[in-house]
């Protein structure tokens, strides 16, 4: 799939994987990348930059035999600009899939 | 490569960054090796998962010379943001170096003919002063006069130079958000 095309997709699955619970920055990077092919170093540079826009803060807490792990939480702006996101995927990938739909039946 | 050849690398090419912003940065990535070498991958597939750290690099410097702008725009600043998002693509040479020439020629070109017109009295007194028996009233006012347009050209410039910069700022955004694939419609 095409690199740029991947890397605003990227954004929304970061979004909304921690819309729900907070996450350390190896589990987002191995959640994303269980399902997408990516290359894993490029999450980094993306979860910097969304934090310095404010859409999430960080903290560390110590994990039992490991390393402190670098926890990542959705502010209230960043959960807004998660909806906003969501809305635009759904509507953009609901008229792919019927361009998609239309090009197959007319085979 | 193994963790200290990825890292090493990494850091060498985050040297415009601050010491603090670098150290964050390498404890991330720190972190990730550590997480991998517990579920039991070995140093070189965790890098090569990771791809290359100099893209890594050059992704995190846009970022961040972006930002730089942004805060304050001095010629500096806006000068090596041009050269962080060209870094983003060879395809961006040409879209935005080229207008950043032009413009910068533009603005060179007015504040020259500006600057000329103001001290152009001047010229004319020197030209008095070394040789007295070409001096006409003439010249003298007419050079009064330029250098009075001048001033008016001067301060025209100031702000076209000042509008300039922060419409090319908003170029430069509008690139980075072309390079990185933004799907937003703003």
């Amino acid at each position: 799939m095409n690199v740029q095309f991947k890397k605003g997709i990227l954004e929304i699955c970061v979004l909304v994987l921690l819309d729900k619970q907070d996450r350390y920055g190896y589990e987002l990077v191995q959640k994303i990348s269980d399902k997408i092919e990516i290359s894993e170093g490029s999450m980094y540079p993306l979860l910097r930059r969304l934090t310095k826009e404010g859409y999430f803060t960080t903290y560390f807490q110590e994990s039992t035999g490991g390393p402190a792990r670098k926890y990542y939480k959705l502010t209230e702006q960043g959960r807004n600009y998660l909806h906003e996101q969501m809305q635009e995927w759904k509507e953009f990938s609901r008229a792919v899939n019927q361009l998609i739909e239309e090009g197959v039946s007319n085979e | 490569m193994n963790k200290e050849q990825f890292l090493k690398s990494l850091d060498k090419s985050l040297k415009r960054l601050s010491s603090d912003e670098r150290r964050e940065i390498i404890q991330d990535f720190e972190e990730h090796f550590a997480f991998g070498l517990e579920e039991g991958k070995t140093e070189e597939e965790i890098a090569a998962s990771l791809g290359s750290p100099n893209q890594i690099a050059k992704e995190l410097l846009a970022s961040h010379h972006m930002e730089k702008v942004e805060a304050t725009a001095s010629t500096g600043n806006i000068f090596r943001a041009v050269w962080a998002v060209i870094g983003l693509g060879f395809f961006n040479l040409v879209i935005v170096l080229g207008p950043f020439i032009a413009l910068a020629g533009v603005a060179f070109a007015g504040w020259a003919t500006g600057i000329a017109f103001i001290v152009s009295p001047l010229l004319v007194l020197v030209n008095a002063v070394i040789y007295p028996e070409t001096f006409a009233l003439f010249d003298l006012f007419l050079s009064i006069m330029l250098s009075g347009l001048g001033l008016f050209i001067a301060i025209g410039m100031f702000f076209a130079t000042r509008g300039l910069s922060s419409g090319f700022v908003r170029y430069l955004q509008f690139n980075v958000k072309l390079v990185k694939g933004g799907m937003k419609h703003d």
